[in-house]
């Protein structure tokens, strides 16, 4: 009752400030092993007419700006380094829908009547964020740019009318590394910077030193059922963490083995003997950590803009976990989720966890891990090159479905023009099946694809897929490489090329999103001192032929005895000549001249 | 034929000393020889008409032509000179028509006699009688109320165009009287109007290289120096600006402001008013923790150039092609310390870029009222004239007008000065390429300019002025010519050099051999002459 009642004066301002609100949450569960993901959210409202009268408050300015000029209504940025481990850390957070492939992916709803209109915004959107991100989008052209017909759906409330004269685009930079200085644009557009609230806690060693990471800006119109419409800016960081590297203290990171007599061993193995063999098990062990040491810093107070409802930091755990928090905190349990616990913090005191060692279990149980037991994803994906030589290759993709219902889902890739696609070798086939029978019309239901246009546009690729339950499909397509101009190379041509990450996006059996990895695509790569050889070489081809014909067409043929005696020989006979007497001489000189210290050196020994 | 047959024994005479060869070649055809010339000649033709040209041609960069003469006319000032004809009406319905033409006449005869700048040119005439005022005509600068009063007295009206002038009865010239009392009161009033406008236009016409013939007179060096002191503070002209008013703090309170109630009551109005000559787009932006380049109390000069944290702050200009004016509110209780003066102030401007004030609030404010954002307004709004380089002196509705013909002039200058340096540019650098788009550049930007120059201080005249600034521009930094290509001599000879060296060789080997035939020939022919002659 007393915690309600401080409450109440907390609740009553958020309530005046309704069409401008700002929100932030970090939840953090961790997972397998020694893996902790931590999931940042912010989330800023602007009532769309002051957005119109660029009155920006929460909203940032720079990006305000960039939409209004580039007419768009609907703007999703993605910035992600790593590979999500699905098989042991199951679903992906917020399903997947908040996360890129590797590099920066980029998709937009923009104003535009025609296509070419739309490709002119989509010119001025990608220059315009490039600037502010502080990334390489303005190489999203032509040839990196589709417009997916099935994949995506807008997230927003839009009007009928407004979203019949939107296109979509969609551009993709695998190459792209992202860095601190993406992160430095990202944290400078919340309105409390990284000053204060969970904000505070994203240092840019820690999280990119991460296992995988994922920065994404959502910005889309909101219209709830009452009130005006507001556009809402949505930035997450998810990252998923490895605790053991994270504590390892900043001015000793070289990880050492621990002494023997520390180690826990798995005393059930046949070969285990004290201080002698051991079969580790430190895994098993459960973590242990304090929000100070994952994050490298402690976390300052909470963002005094944040609606106070939302509790800013939430730790998924079983209730059975002993965590600690700081002076002031308030801790707060559901009743219908037992392994949730969330807390509410104090604006300006210094905030952090403790999470203990978990009980250790009777007898060496190793079946508690303290942790909540991640979920099964609805379908695993890879993908992976196959074939071999510098002409043709093939993709394969191996899709599971681990689940009991049948899943439905398009698949989309958005590959360079450079990879020459042969769509009738678009295959699949179901595991176990043999490689003959042709299952390919029963599991692709339905194929959009736009053939690529050298160096002007790219392949894109949509299929509709249905996997039947506990099912494996490898999805397979052969390609032929094509050779570039002299100046299309990068400079480290031989690394090789950046293949887009293919995006999944399931219908049921529940909507989420999953990319698979991007590829490295190996091309035939010539030399590159070539065209100087090529002069060279040429040249003196040419030179000698040239030569040759002049000469037999100039010079006189006499016979061998006829030939008068060349002047130039004699010269040079005369030269030489001259030369070896000099030599002589001198030689003879400096005989005589090194003979004497010589032996007076050896007269002095 | 005599020549090859007289030749061949000379030839053995020379070697027969130096190795006596056993035996010799059988003479040569003197058609053999004949050929082997035409040999060397055709290679040499084929070289010198066909590959040379074909070389040329394609090695050649391009080079639109340009007038260049005429753009370094323009750069000169020979081409234009800026001539500023002012209308200047007067009403005088008290007056007899007679009378009235005989004042003007004789002010007009007084304006002239003082005038030393004869850009500046002030035309008087009559306005009909009972008309209308005239409201944002650029015809007319200025009008003058003459009414009858018990003193000589004149006065600015603040809403429009228009000095009141009163006069005492007896001041009223007679028709035959040479002088008048009030003809030179109403010169001097006039004069003192205009005195700003022209020092401005006179100080911009000397600074420039258009100043043949116009001596800045009477411009004595300090105010020449707040004359360059002003231009180099306000900001290049624009069509349109963007204002951008920024409320930053280094906590989180005060994070509100009633910032569209105070745009609409002390903003607004004011750009209302500069409209016909610039357009504004407006955005705000509230910045919480932000934390300034300088922490001291007490701001000193020095550290009001680093007190914006540039790295930190989201001012970065807007987007698109209008330049970015920012005002800065900064709340905290920082005070500005002047060496000279006791006294503190609370804002500064940065030149060509915007003000900042120091607005403090008590600490636990929230939200920043109408009330107080009065005093930040009114100075933001006293900067932005001064920032737009609007002169000090006179009524608003005359500043303004004033502010047009200024920009005119300077619009007119600076696209005459990039067109002067494009022509220099062309010359100092004859590898430059200069594709078409530069040349159609030019064209149009002296069009514009010619066209500006017919109609300097009218609307007309700051259109096209604009114009042929814009275009200048966008000659003068065409991208393809910006980015000139380097290419190093010694690449050049990396290339050439495999292919020309062993080419070259034989074929100047050859034309070597031919030419020392061909002189010996011409001496063995003067020789054989003498010896005939002799004979």
């Amino acid at each position: 009752m007393r915690s309600l009642l401080s409450f109440l004066p907390l609740i009553i301002p958020s309530v005046l400030v309704s069409a401008t609100e700002y929100h932030e949450q970090l939840n953090l569960r961790p997972l397998p092993l020694s893996a902790l993901l931590a999931s940042f959210n912010f989330r800023a409202n602007t009532s769309i007419a002051d957005f119109e009268a660029q009155n920006f408050r929460l909203f940032p300015r720079s990006l305000g700006q960039i939409l209004q000029y580039a007419g768009t209504r609907e703007l999703h940025l993605r910035f992600t380094l790593g590979r999500w481990d699905a098989e042991s850390w199951g679903t992906r957070p917020w399903d997947g829908t908040k996360e890129g492939g590797t590099g920066v992916e980029l998709w937009a709803w923009l104003d535009a009547e025609t296509d070419q209109e739309a490709d002119e915004k989509w010119l001025t959107l990608t220059n315009a964020l490039s600037g502010l991100f502080c990334a390489s989008l303005n190489f999203i052209d032509g040839t990196r740019t589709i417009r997916p017909v099935v994949s995506f759906q807008p997230e927003g409330d839009h009007p009928n009318t407004t979203l019949d004269n939107t296109r979509l685009l969609h551009g993709v930079l695998p190459h792209e590394v992202v860095c601190t200085e993406n992160l430095t644009p990202f944290l400078k557009m919340l309105p409390c910077k990284g000053k204060a609230g969970i904000a505070s806690l994203l240092d840019g060693h820690k999280l990119f030193d991460a296992s995988f990471q994922s920065m994404a800006i959502d910005v889309r119109p909101i219209c709830p059922s009452e009130g005006e419409c507001v556009l809402q800016l949505e930035q997450t960081v998810d990252m998923v963490l490895d605790v053991d590297r994270s504590k390892r203290p900043h001015d000793n990171p070289i990880p050492r083995p621990p002494p023997g007599r520390d180690l826990i061993c798995d005393t059930s193995k046949p070969y285990h003997k004290p201080d002698d063999a051991c079969f580790p098990v430190d895994h098993l062990r459960g973590q242990e950590w304090t929000l100070s040491q994952i994050f490298g810093r402690t976390m300052k107070g909470t963002c005094p803009l944040t609606d106070s409802e939302t509790p800013p930091v939430c730790v998924h755990i079983p209730s059975t976990r002993d965590i600690f928090s700081s002076e002031g905190a308030h801790e707060i349990k559901y009743p219908n989720d037992d392994s949730l616990r969330c807390y509410h913090i104090e604006q300006e005191k210094e905030f952090t966890l403790i999470l203990t060692k978990p009980e250790v279990p009777a007898d060496g149980e190793a079946a508690s891990l303290g942790i909540v037991k991640p979920e099964t994803p609805v379908l695993y994906a890879e993908r992976s090159f196959t074939g071999h030589g510098q002409e043709h290759g093939g993709v394969q993709a191996i899709l599971t479905n681990p689940g009991d219902d049948t899943v439905e889902f398009v698949y989309m890739e958005s590959l360079p023009w450079f990879m020459r696609v042969y769509l009738h070798t678009l295959s699949a086939r179901i595991s176990g099946s043999s490689p003959n029978t042709n299952t390919t019309t029963e599991i692709v239901k339905q194929i959009y694809y736009r053939p690529a246009l050298d160096r002007a546009r790219g392949t894109q690729l949509e299929l509709l897929v249905s996997i039947p339950p506990h099912c494996t499909v490898f999805l397979t397509y052969d390609f032929e490489k094509s050779i570039l101009r002299y100046t299309e190379y990068p400079p480290d041509a031989n690394r090789g090329f950046d293949v887009a990450a293919a995006v999944i996006t399931t219908l049921e059996p529940k909507a989420m999103n999953i990319r698979t990895t991007s590829l490295l695509l190996y091309l035939p790569t010539p030399d590159f001192s070539m065209p100087y050889n090529v002069i060279i070489f040429t040249s003196t081809t040419i030179a000698l032929a040239f030569g040759g014909l002049y000469n037999i067409l100039v010079r006189r043929m006499v016979g061998a005895n006829e030939a008068p005696s060349g002047a130039l020989k004699d010269k040079v006979l005369g030269f030489v000549a001259k030369l070896k007497k000099k030599k002589t001489a001198v030689a003879a000189v400096a005989a005589g001249g090194s003979a004497t210290p010589a032996t007076g050196k050896t007269e002095a020994k | 034929m005599a020549s090859g047959e007289s030749g061949q024994p000379q030839v053995s005479g020379d070697s027969a000393p130096a190795a006596p060869s056993p035996t010799l070649p059988p003479p040569e055809k003197p058609s053999a020889v004949r050929q082997r010339s035409y040999v060397v000649l055709s290679f040499w033709l084929v070289v010198l008409l066909l590959g040379l040209p074909i070389w040329w041609k394609t090695t050649a960069i391009y080079r639109a032509e340009l007038p260049l003469d005429r753009m370094l006319k323009w750069a000169d000032g020979k081409a234009c000179r800026p001539v500023f004809p002012l209308q200047i009406s007067i009403q005088a319905d008290s007056l007899q028509e007679q009378e009235a033409q005989n004042l003007i006449r004789l002010t007009q005869h007084a304006l002239d006699d003082l005038n030393d700048f004869s850009g500046h040119h002030l035309r008087l005439q009559l306005a009909p009688r009972n008309a209308p005022l005239p409201r944002d005509d650029f015809q007319t600068a200025l009008t003058i109320r003459l009414k009858p009063g018990t003193s000589s007295s004149a006065s600015l009206n603040q809403e429009s165009a228009v000095l009141d002038i009163t006069y005492p009865p007896n001041h009223v010239p007679s028709l035959t009287s040479p002088s008048s009392p009030l003809a030179s009161y109403i010169t001097n009033e006039l004069r003192a109007t205009f005195a700003e406008e022209q020092s401005i236009i006179s100080y911009l016409l000397s600074t420039s290289s258009m100043s043949t013939g116009v001596r800045p007179q009477g411009l004595s060096a300090e105010a020449a120096e707040a004359l360059s002191k002003r231009t180099t503070r306000s900001l290049r002209y624009a069509p349109t600006y963007h204002l951008t008013f920024s409320l930053f703090t280094d906590n989180a309170l005060p994070n509100t402001w009633d910032i569209e109630a105070a745009l609409d009551e002390y903003i607004r109005p004011m750009l209302e008013v500069l409209r016909p000559i610039h357009n504004f787009t407006i955005d705000t932006q509230v910045q919480l923790y932000a934390i300034p380049g300088v922490q001291s109390q007490v701001l000193s000069k020095d550290h009001l150039s680093s007190f914006i944290n540039a790295a930190e702050w989201p001012l970065s200009p807007s987007i698109g092609k209008a330049p970015t004016v920012n005002f800065v509110i900064y709340i905290g209780n920082q005070t500005v310390g002047l060496d000279a003066e006791a006294e503190t102030s609370r804002s500064w401007m940065i030149p060509q870029w915007g003000t900042v004030y120091l607005l403090s609030l008590p600490d636990t404010e929230s939200h920043v009222s109408t009330a107080a954002l009065k005093q930040p307004m009114l100075t933001f709004g006293g900067h932005l004239l001064t920032l737009m380089g609007t002169p000090q002196s006179g009524s608003l509705p005359l500043r303004l007008s004033t502010l047009g013909r200024i920009r005119s002039t300077d619009l007119l200058l600076r696209a005459s000065s990039t067109l002067g340096s494009l022509a220099r540019l062309s010359l100092a650098l004859p590898s430059i390429s200069i594709p078409r788009s530069v040349a159609d550049g030019v064209s149009k930007t002296m069009h514009h300019l010619e066209l500006a120059c017919a109609d300097l201080g009218g609307p007309e005249g700051l259109m096209h002025a604009r114009i042929a600034e814009e275009e200048a521009e966008r000659a003068f930094f065409e991208k393809s010519m910006v980015g000139q290509l380097y290419f190093p001599d010694e690449h050049k000879i990396a290339v050439y050099l495999p292919l020309l060296g062993p080419v070259f060789v034989p074929l100047i080997m050859g034309l070597i051999n031919e030419v020392k035939k061909l002189i010996k020939e011409a001496k063995q022919k003067a020789l054989d002459a003498r010896t005939k002659k002799q004979q």
